[in-house]
C-alpha cells in the first residue's frame, strides 16, 4: 500500500478500448509488465424515506474487505469491515435498498512498473455497462505521505500522459477538513495514506458520473 | 488472466455453497458465584487448551437496534427490529489497530424436543472504530450496553465462555456467571449440535446447559 | 462386560497390596538392621515376583477389555469423578506442562544431536590469514553504544537499541527516518557488522527480518549504497565517528521522494528516485548520474 492518485483521462475522440489499448501498449514500452486486472466497484444503499446514503464499496487490491462511506448530506463517515458486512446489507433490505441503475464500477488491466502500479480502468455504469469514461490509477508503493511524493508522481505521469497528465493536487488532499482545533487548516495531504483514502477518491469520480448521466433527465 | 469476479457475486457464490459460518448452535446456563471454580476446573480437565491457563477475556458490548420505518407501522408490526452489537476488546493489549467487532444475531429458532441445540442465524464482521458513528447515523438506537469479563475454552470447534456481565459502572448485574457453549458453523451442520448435546451431559450436575427460550423468559418477566 | 470389569479391579486391588506389602518389608528391614540380610533379600524377591505376578495378570485382564462404545450412562455414579476439590486439581495443569516440557526436550536434543553428529565441530572459523585482516573489535561496554545514540540529534529520526540475545558487545539500532523508511543497523562494539532498509510499512521487528530484502526496488537499492557507506565510513580506529557519519548519511534520505536530482533536476530515472546521496555534501543523485 502507497499514496495512489486517481486521474480522469479525457478520451479525445478515441472510443474507451482504443485508448486503454493506447496506453498499454506505452505502459509496456517504457518496460512495465502487466499484472492481472482489477475492478473496483460502487453500490449505493438509500434509506427509505431520509436523506441517507451508504456507498458500498469493493477493491480488488484488498479482496477481503468492503470499504463503506455512510453520506447523510452534512458529513461523511467511513467503515472498513470483513467481507460479511454484504449479507448484512442485505438485511436491512426493507430500510435501506439498493440502487441498482447507479451501481457503477471500473475495471481494466493492471500494469507493474518498477514500484509503481499503474490500473488503466474503463468505467461502466448500470447493468447494461454503459460506457462513461476512463480513470487511471497510479500507485507509488513504498511511500505514505501523499506531501512526500506528490512531486514524484506527477513527473511519473507527466511521463506516461504527455499533455493530458494532471498539473494541480487532486482536491481530495487539499479541501479542508474538520478538525479540533479551528485555527488549524487541516487536510489529508500530510496524513499517512490510507487504504480508504483510495475509495474515497474513487467515490468522487464515481459521483461525477452519476450526476453526468443524471443532468440530461432532470 | 481471469477477471476479477465483482465481491458481491463471489459472496453470494460462497453462501450458496454453504462455506460462510452462519448459523450458531447454543446452549446456555449459568452457575453462582460460589461455584465458578468448580465448573473452571472441569472445563480444564475436558477443553483444549490445557496446558495454559484459560484464555480470559474482556469486552465492551454495545446493543443497537435498526426498527423500520417508523412510518410504516404495518410492516413494523410485521418485521421485527434488527439487533447490531458492537464488541469492543478492554483487556490490554489493546492498540488503535485492533479492530472492532460487528455481530448480527438473528430470531433464535428452538426446533422441537428432538433438535439438541438453540439455532440461531449469527456472523461477526470484524470492522473499523468508526462502527459506532456510523450505526448512530443510519439510524440504529443504542438499547443497552454492559462489559463482559470471562473465560473461554475450546474443545474441537466448540466454543465454551464462562463470562459475568457488568454494568458500565462496573456494578455486576447479578451473583452468577453466564456458561454458553456455541458453535459457529455453515447453515446443514446439524451434526455438532450432538457433539454438543454430550459435552453438555459431561458438565452436569455442576452446570445444567439447555436451551433458552427468551420469549418464554420474557412472558415470566412478566 | 460387567464381570471383566469386575476382575479388572479385583486386579488392581491385588497388586496395590502387594505393593504395599514390598514397601512394607523394606521400612521394617531398615528400622530393625540387625535383621538377617539374606532371608530380607529372599522375603524381597519373593514380594517382587508377587508383584510380577499380578501386573501380568491386570494386563491380561485389561487386554480382554473392549473399548466402550459410546459415553456410559452410569447414573449418580457419575458425579462420583467430578471430584471438584481445586486442591486436588492443581497438579493437573503442573503435569500437563511438565510432560510438554519433557516432550520438547526430547524432540531437540534428537534434533541437536543429528546436527552435531553431521556437523564436526569447528571451534574457530578464523585461520590465522584471516585473522591478521580483521582485527578483533576492542569490547565495548554498551555504556559507550547507549551515550553515542543519545548524542546523535537529528531532526525526523528516531533510534532504539535492542540488544536481542542479551550480548553486551553487540546491539541493533533501529533507526524509523520521518514516515519514509526504516533501518536496523547491527553493530558489533561501534562497528557496523549489517545495514537493513526497509519501507516504512515493512516488518522489522523480529531477528529474522533483518535477513530479507525489502519489497520495494528503491529501498533494495539504498540498502546496496548503505552497505558501500558502511565500507566507505568504516575505521576501526575511529569507530565512533565512522558510526555517528554513518547515520548522519542515513538521516539525509528523510527527503528521499521529495528532492530532485541534484544534476538533473528530475525525480525519476528508471523509475527510481535519487537513490545515493554523495557521502560529503549529502546531495540526492541518481545512480546513473553521480560520475
Amino acid at each position: 500500500m502507497g499514496v495512489t492518485i486517481l486521474t480522469p483521462y479525457p478520451l479525445q475522440n478515441k472510443s474507451g478500448a482504443e485508448a486503454i489499448e493506447e496506453l498499454s501498449k506505452r505502459l509496456l514500452a517504457l518496460g512495465a509488465t502487466q499484472a492481472g486486472q482489477f475492478l473496483v466497484d460502487g453500490d449505493i444503499f438509500e434509506h427509505s424515506f431520509k436523506k441517507i446514503k451508504i456507498h458500498v464499496m469493493h477493491n480488488s487490491e484488498y479482496p477481503a474487505s468492503v470499504f463503506s462511506i455512510l453520506d447523510n448530506g452534512q458529513k461523511q463517515i467511513p467503515l472498513i469491515t470483513d467481507l460479511i458486512f454484504d449479507l448484512l446489507m442485505l438485511k436491512v433490505n426493507p430500510i435501506y435498498s439498493s440502487k441498482k441503475m447507479i451501481k457503477i464500477e471500473s475495471k481494466g488491466p493492471r500494469f507493474e512498473l518498477g514500484d509503481f502500479l499503474v490500473k488503466l480502468g474503463s468505467v461502466t455504469m448500470s447493468q447494461n455497462q454503459n460506457f462513461k469514461g476512463i480513470l487511471i490509477e497510479v500507485d507509488y508503493r513504498p511511500c505514505l505521505v501523499p506531501a512526500f511524493c506528490w512531486d514524484l508522481i506527477k513527473e511519473f505521469l507527466q511521463g506516461l500522459l504527455g499533455q493530458q497528465a494532471p498539473t494541480a493536487i487532486p482536491g481530495y488532499f487539499t479541501n479542508t477538513l474538520p478538525s479540533n482545533n479551528p485555527n488549524q487548516h487541516y487536510h489529508r495531504f500530510n496524513d499517512t495514506y490510507q487504504p480508504i483514502d483510495t475509495v474515497q477518491q474513487y467515490l468522487e469520480h464515481f459521483n461525477n458520473y452519476r450526476k453526468q448521466s443524471q443532468a440530461p433527465t432532470i | 488472466m481471469d477477471q476479477p469476479a465483482a465481491a458481491m457475486d463471489s459472496l453470494l457464490q460462497a453462501l450458496q455453497v454453504n462455506i460462510i459460518p452462519n448459523q450458531e448452535y447454543l446452549l446456555q446456563g449459568s452457575v453462582l458465584d460460589t461455584a465458578v471454580q468448580r465448573v473452571l476446573h472441569r472445563l480444564k480437565g475436558l477443553c483444549d487448551n490445557v496446558e495454559s491457563a484459560p484464555e480470559q477475556f474482556s469486552d465492551y458490548e454495545a446493543c443497537f437496534s435498526l426498527g423500520s420505518p417508523v412510518t410504516d407501522q404495518m410492516q413494523a408490526q410485521q418485521q421485527p427490529p434488527l439487533f447490531l452489537r458492537v464488541i469492543r476488546k478492554t483487556s490490554e493489549p489493546v492498540d488503535a489497530g485492533t479492530p472492532f467487532q460487528l455481530r448480527y444475531i438473528g430470531n433464535p429458532e428452538l426446533g422441537d424436543a428432538k433438535r439438541p441445540t438453540l439455532v440461531r442465524a449469527s456472523f461477526d464482521i470484524a470492522c473499523s472504530p468508526t462502527i459506532c458513528d456510523f450505526l448512530t447515523e443510519m439510524g440504529c438506537q443504542l438499547k443497552f450496553e454492559y462489559t463482559i469479563r470471562g473465560y473461554l475454552f475450546r474443545k474441537g470447534r466448540m466454543k465454551i465462555s464462562v463470562s459475568k456481565i457488568f454494568k458500565i459502572n462496573q456494578e455486576p448485574i447479578s451473583q452468577s456467571y453466564l456458561v454458553e457453549l456455541s458453535v459457529l458453523a455453515p447453515s446443514g451442520h446439524d451434526s455438532v449440535a450432538e457433539d454438543m448435546r454430550i459435552f453438555a451431559e459431561k458438565l452436569k450436575p455442576l452446570v445444567l446447559l439447555e436451551k433458552i427460550d427468551y420469549k418464554r423468559l420474557a412472558q415470566m418477566g412478566n | 462386560m460387567e464381570n471383566q470389569i469386575n476382575s479388572a479391579i479385583n486386579a488392581i486391588k491385588l497388586l496395590r497390596s502387594s505393593v504395599s506389602n514390598v514397601f512394607e518389608t523394606t521400612l521394617s528391614a531398615q528400622n530393625n538392621s540387625i535383621q538377617d540380610e539374606s532371608s530380607f533379600l529372599l522375603e524381597l524377591q519373593d514380594q517382587l515376583s508377587t508383584v510380577d505376578v499380578n501386573f501380568k495378570s491386570i494386563e491380561s485382564t485389561i487386554n480382554a477389555l473392549n473399548v466402550p462404545s459410546g459415553p456410559f450412562t452410569l447414573g449418580n455414579t457419575a458425579v462420583l469423578n467430578h471430584e471438584a476439590d481445586p486442591d486436588r486439581q492443581g497438579v493437573y495443569t503442573d503435569l500437563v506442562n511438565s510432560y510438554n516440557w519433557y516432550e520438547k526436550t526430547h524432540l531437540y536434543s534428537a534434533l541437536a544431536n543429528t546436527m552435531l553428529s553431521q556437523n564436526s565441530l569447528k571451534r574457530s572459523f578464523y585461520t590465522s590469514s584471516n585473522k591478521r585482516r580483521r582485527p578483533t573489535v576492542p569490547v565495548n561496554p554498551a555504556q559507550l553504544v547507549d551515550h553515542m545514540i543519545n548524542s546523535i540529534n537529528t531532526n525526523n529520526m528516531t533510534i532504539k537499541v535492542y540488544r536481542p540475545f542479551g550480548t553486551p558487545t553487540s546491539a541493533f539500532l533501529h533507526v524509523n527516518l520521518s514516515r519514509v523508511m526504516k533501518a536496523a543497523i547491527i553493530l558489533r562494539g561501534l562497528v557496523i557488522e549489517l545495514v537493513t532498509v526497509k519501507g516504512f510499512n515493512e516488518p522489522l521487528d523480529s531477528v529474522d527480518d533483518h535477513w530479507i530484502e525489502s519489497r520495494y526496488a528503491v529501498f533494495r537499492k539504498i540498502q546496496d549504497h548503505a552497505h558501500c557507506a558502511m565500507l566507505h565510513f568504516y575505521s576501526p580506529t575511529f569507530a565512533e565517528l565512522a558510526t555517528r557519519s554513518f547515520i548522519t548519511w542515513l538521516a539525509s534520505y528523510s527527503n528521499i521522494f521529495s528532492e530532485p536530482c541534484k544534476r538533473c533536476q528530475r525525480f525519476l530515472l528508471n523509475n527510481l528516485p535519487p537513490t545515493y546521496r554523495d557521502f560529503r555534501s549529502l546531495e540526492p543523485l541518481h545512480e546513473e548520474c553521480r560520475h
